[in-house]
């Protein structure tokens, strides 16, 4: 084995066991870690291929169907999409609606009736996790064009999208959107290296994800001004972030936190952020020597 | 577009010499507006009954030019001519065509809107909209340009059953029949909004010769 190999496999158990540390600390049912360095290739794996509940993340991959739609002009980025808060169960497609509530901000909410923009209802569902927009935007393209697409990219591994949010019936059969660590990194990594369709489309994605307004988890504990394009998602069971991560003078790295809990436990945002801080910290203390 | 119109501005006696928009033989468009309007063609309704779609329609030139013709006093055309993304995308274009009766539906809103005593707001995709689009999927009177899907009178949004049957009763009281869908959640009713429409009514304008 050479020396690098070495080093590299030492420097991998080392942050290996703190996230054991965290995880043990945190008092999460399960976490799941997947990291990949721009930069040196460095990558860890920790629990990578556990499957979770995706919550909003899952609007990264539909993120990347609403783009795909884009890509073959099928949509444009001012395409109007008309406002409604209707859906249809996956569940012998009985009708449901969107709680107003749950959504950041009244934006989309208070266009019902209207049209809004694909761009805009893209921003939405990421950048404050619009329920709303997002199954709008699901309407429109369809999960089975959503799938096709991430089979495309050969992103289709550890992604499994099977229905709009907030569909209740389909939640209580147990019919879930899951995500595993690995697989929205390979998104993510995809999207970092302008891959997806083009470095033009991929770059209008990674606006969107820069303009993410929850930031208590993997941003939280970075020096103030790092970048962080990101998409959080949080449902009473599970705790999510997963984002690409600009250091001053370096490449970005990526990074997915995935994380299961009681519903009444504790502390995820905090147990997000210091797995973050500390990865930050291993990369920025220990620089690769590669 | 304006070289398939075979009629002029209507000036016929007795109506409006100032209405601005041209009548449009729908057999004469371009193949790709034909496929997506079906001008004169026959289309069924949800109980399988054909009914045929209309043939003559208003060219809209313009998203300007509609957001200054008023159908009514209270309603310009825009209002009516809302659609998305699901529409047919030469549809989403301009010169838009919508079919001769919106004149009708118009005069009926404003007479709704009088009994409601106030603002009456159609939402997009609820005006006309073509056979072409993806939410029609039966002959539906919206394809006529005779039917509104209404989410909002006033400040009250119309997304619960006590506002939908309410204002469902003042338009059947003040528009001898009109249909509005029954409150509901099946295919064929409605809980989001009030949709009322006039049936499957051609406008045939009377310098026509068909």
């Amino acid at each position: 084995m050479a020396i690098t190999d070495v080093r590299t496999a030492a420097r991998e158990r080392a942050l290996t066991e703190q996230i054991e540390k965290i995880e043990a600390e945190s008092g999460a049912k399960a976490i799941a870690v997947a990291l990949h360095d721009t930069e040196t290739g460095f990558e860890l794996h920790y629990k990578a291929d556990r499957w979770f509940h995706a919550a909003s993340t899952i609007k990264v991959p539909i993120l990347l169907g609403v783009f795909a739609a884009i890509d073959r002009g099928d949509l444009l980025p001012h395409s109007r999409v008309h406002v409604r808060n209707r859906f249809l169960s996956v569940v012998e497609d009985i009708p449901f609606r969107v709680e107003s509530g749950r959504d950041a901000n009244s934006a989309v909410h208070n266009a019902i009736g209207k049209m809004m923009r694909v761009d805009e209802l893209a921003y939405h569902m990421i950048t404050t996790s619009s329920n709303l927009a997002t199954n709008l935007l699901l309407g429109v393209i369809g999960a089975k064009a959503v799938n096709e697409t991430l089979k495309e990219l050969g992103v289709d591994e550890g992604i499994e999208l099977r229905r709009g949010v907030e569909d209740e019936l389909a939640f209580e059969k147990g019919i879930n959107n899951m995500v595993t660590a690995d697989g929205l990194l390979r998104i993510l990594v995809l999207l970092s290296r302008g891959k997806a369709f083009s470095p033009a489309l991929s770059r209008r994605m990674m606006d969107i994800l820069h303009g993410q307004e929850f930031n208590q988890g993997i941003p939280a504990r970075l020096p103030k001004g790092t970048r962080v394009a990101h998409k959080t998602g949080e449902i009473s069971t599970v705790a999510h972030d997963a984002g690409v991560i600009y250091l001053p003078k370096r490449k970005p790295y990526v990074l997915v936190v995935l994380t299961e809990w009681d519903p009444t436990g504790s502390g995820r945002s905090r147990t997000i952020a210091s797995i973050s801080h500390t990865i930050y910290e291993f990369f920025t203390q220990f620089p690769s020597d590669e | 577009m304006s070289s398939a119109v075979t009629f002029a501005r209507n000036t016929a006696i007795g109506e409006s010499p100032t209405f601005p928009l041209r009548v449009v033989d729908g057999l004469t468009l371009p193949p790709d507006y034909r496929r997506a309007l079906r001008p004169g063609e026959e289309w069924k309704d949800a109980t399988g009954h054909p009914r045929q779609l209309p043939r003559y329609f208003y060219e809209v030139p313009s998203w300007d030019s509609a957001m200054k013709i008023e159908l009514a006093t209270h309603f310009l055309l825009w209002e009516f001519i809302q659609v998305d993304v699901r529409e047919a995308a030469p549809l989403r274009t301009f010169p838009r065509y919508v079919p001769c009766a919106i004149t009708l539906l118009a005069v009926c809103l404003e007479r709704f809107r009088e009994a409601v005593g106030t603002l009456v707001h159609i939402s997009a995709n609820g005006g006309y909209r073509s056979p072409s689009h993806r939410f029609s999927k039966n002959a539906t009177p919206h394809a006529w340009g005779v039917a509104a899907n209404i989410y909002r009178i006033g400040d009250t949004y119309l997304d619960n059953r006590s506002a939908i049957e309410r204002f469902s009763l003042i338009a059947r009281e003040t528009l001898p029949g009109v249909w509005t869908r029954p409150y509901g959640a099946p295919t064929g009713y409605a809980e989001d909004h009030l949709h009322l429409d006039l049936g499957y009514v051609l406008s045939v304008p009377r310098d026509v010769k068909s």
